[in-house]
């Protein structure tokens, strides 16, 4: 879709924003209230999590950055940093429908990235309604695969890469307590911890795990 | 290929939950009844559909499975479009992508605050601290443009909030870093920067035992530091040496103290005294031998041995300054250059 984006583009210029190569474009906690469309350069998406800067993503041109930031004045989950010299469209509440009337593959592409947000949303909220802090841990896991379009019909070891932390942060659990549950996790053989990422050995085993346990929890 | 126009009888059911479903509906007549079961109750939800709406729009755009079944109520006539057919339609007419995202955007905001009311308290942090922490970790890592950037965000946000005082002074302190050094090193780009001279004065701080509540910086001290560092960058290092001595002669704050006595070794470096810097730094890095700037001064050390001839002395220790390491470290990389040259000039 990115070559129609192209022209279309040109008569919104007004509303472009230029930002230098290493400029925040919006800082982590800061209250939002627009969101932007990449026209040309990269931008980095950080967290700073501790003492560490966390690199969440990094978003090439026509990609949308900023977009919850039309929900509500929420604070920014996240830093957004230009990589390069970065040219943006910054969509505001009141530019927001002139823009959108005028270009329906932003349009377009908006809706799909919300029907994403929702789903990931939920898919959140089934990990957080877990009892078993166990079965939250595991559940983080799972949704990863299914982040990854992993089939786990056919796949039994997954090497993902993420931390300790990241799966506190998914499971809505303390650190410390996270790392109990992984450590016994490893004990059991079920994983292997490393420092930059977590092998799970048979994916299905915590699939089951977690079924039982919803299931468990119905009743 | 076109949408369709198909009839479904009362009582038959258009998807299930739970189904893969890449196609969007639009009811043309009829009833049709969606009912889902809410994530956080439990309780059987159902939401009729109104005559023109489309349904099942997002598990056929995102993907995903149904999460309702789609029941017809009274016979139906409904509209079936593959998502290329409804994002060609869409595209012609923008309101029904406006009104979707108006919907999508509620759902979003609904099932945001559900999460958010289960997470548990200590993973939200309070936005203000939050916000000045960011500015505390780019100033520490010498990345001065963001820190200023968060500084300020934080004072138009709270201009009489809790840390108002210090991100004052830290705005204060990253514009001069920020003047002298240039705008630090954008995210995981480190290869590009050549900070290799700005001092870190978070680090600094921390080894001198002084909590980043103590807002001091812009005491007179912190100004006749800044004002002495100032000379140095317009290459005045006479003065400089002689503002810096005053300083570490006052003896008033063992911060400013440690600062002056390693830029006046700098000083020495750039008046050609090299013998006195080569003095200088060595005693710094004997008394700290954890400075956070040792790399640096050593650096300093071997380039006055090189300036003085002599090259063996500067380049083992140019050596032993790299295997202190890591690779990527921007005064690593610098003596790397360093070495490479000399040794280029050998041959």
């Amino acid at each position: 879709m990115s070559p129609a984006l192209g022209p279309d583009l040109s008569m919104f210029n007004r509303f472009s924003k230029l930002f230098r190569k290493g400029d925040i474009i919006f800082c982590e906690y800061e209250p939002g209230d627009t969101f932007y469309l990449i026209q040309s350069g990269r931008v980095q998406i950080v967290r700073i999590i501790g003492d560490l800067e966390k690199n969440i993503d990094i978003l090439n041109p026509t990609e949308v950055f900023g977009e919850m930031a039309i929900l509500e004045e929420a604070p920014r989950s996240a830093t957004a940093i230009a990589l390069d010299d970065v040219k943006a469209l910054e969509f505001n509440r009141e530019n927001f429908e002139v823009l959108m009337m005028g270009n329906p593959q932003i349009a377009m592409k908006l809706l799909k990235l919300f029907v994403k947000r929702i789903y990931d949303q939920k898919r959140r909220f089934m990990i957080l309604t877990l009892d078993d802090v166990e079965a939250k841990v595991a559940d983080v896991f799972l949704m990863l695969a299914e982040n990854q379009a992993i089939d786990m019909s056919t796949v039994d070891t997954i090497d993902f890469k993420t931390t300790a932390d990241d799966i506190s942060h998914w499971a809505g659990i303390p650190p410390g307590q996270c790392r109990e549950v992984l450590n016994h996790f490893v004990a059991q053989r079920k994983i292997e911890l490393y420092p930059d990422r977590i092998v799970v050995k048979i994916i299905n085993d915590f699939a089951r795990f977690v079924s039982t346990r919803r299931k468990h929890q119905e009743k | 290929m076109s949408p369709k126009a198909v009839q479904y009888r009362t009582g038959s059911i258009i998807y299930f939950k739970g189904e893969q479903g890449d196609k969007i509906f639009l009811l043309n007549s009829g009833k049709v009844s969606l009912s889902s079961v809410d994530i956080e109750t439990g309780q059987v939800l159902r939401d009729q559909i109104k005559m023109g709406e489309f349904f099942g729009v997002k598990s056929a755009l995102g993907r995903y499975i149904r999460e309702e079944d789609a029941v017809v109520l009274q016979d139906a006539a409904v509209m079936v479009f593959s998502v290329p057919e409804f994002e060609q339609l869409a595209s012609k007419n923008t309101r029904i992508i406006m009104k979707m995202l108006k919907v999508f955007s509620n759902q979003l905001r609904r099932v945001h605050r559900q999460v958010q009311n289960l997470m548990v308290s200590d993973e939200q942090v309070n936005p203000e601290t939050g916000l000045y922490k960011i500015g505390e970790y780019y100033l520490k890592n010498k990345r001065y443009g963001q820190a200023l950037h968060a500084y300020k965000k934080y004072l138009v946000y709270y201009p009489s909030g809790a840390y108002a005082t210090e991100a004052t002074s830290k705005i204060v302190q990253a514009e001069e870093y920020l003047s002298r050094y240039g705008s630090g090193v954008p995210a995981a780009s480190f290869v590009a920067a050549d900070s290799s001279q700005a001092p870190a004065p978070a680090a600094l701080r921390a080894a001198s035992g002084q909590g980043p509540a103590a807002a001091e910086e812009t005491s007179g001290l912190a100004q006749a530091y800044y004002n002495a560092v100032s000379l140095i960058t317009q290459e005045k290092y006479l003065e400089a040496f002689k503002a810096l001595k005053k300083i570490l002669e006052g003896g008033a704050d063992p911060e400013y103290s440690s600062k002056a006595e390693f830029d006046m070794a700098k000083c020495l470096f750039y008046l050609k005294q090299y013998d006195n810097c080569i003095k200088s730094f060595t005693a710094i890095a004997q008394k700290f031998p954890k400075h956070p700037e040792l790399k640096d001064a050593l650096f300093f050390v071997g380039r006055s041995y090189e300036e003085k001839g002599e090259k063996a002395r500067a380049g083992s220790l140019y050596k032993k300054i790299i295997s202190m390491g890591p690779e990527d470290d921007p005064v690593v990389r610098k003596v790397r250059k360093a070495l490479r040259s000399m040794e280029g000039e050998k041959v």
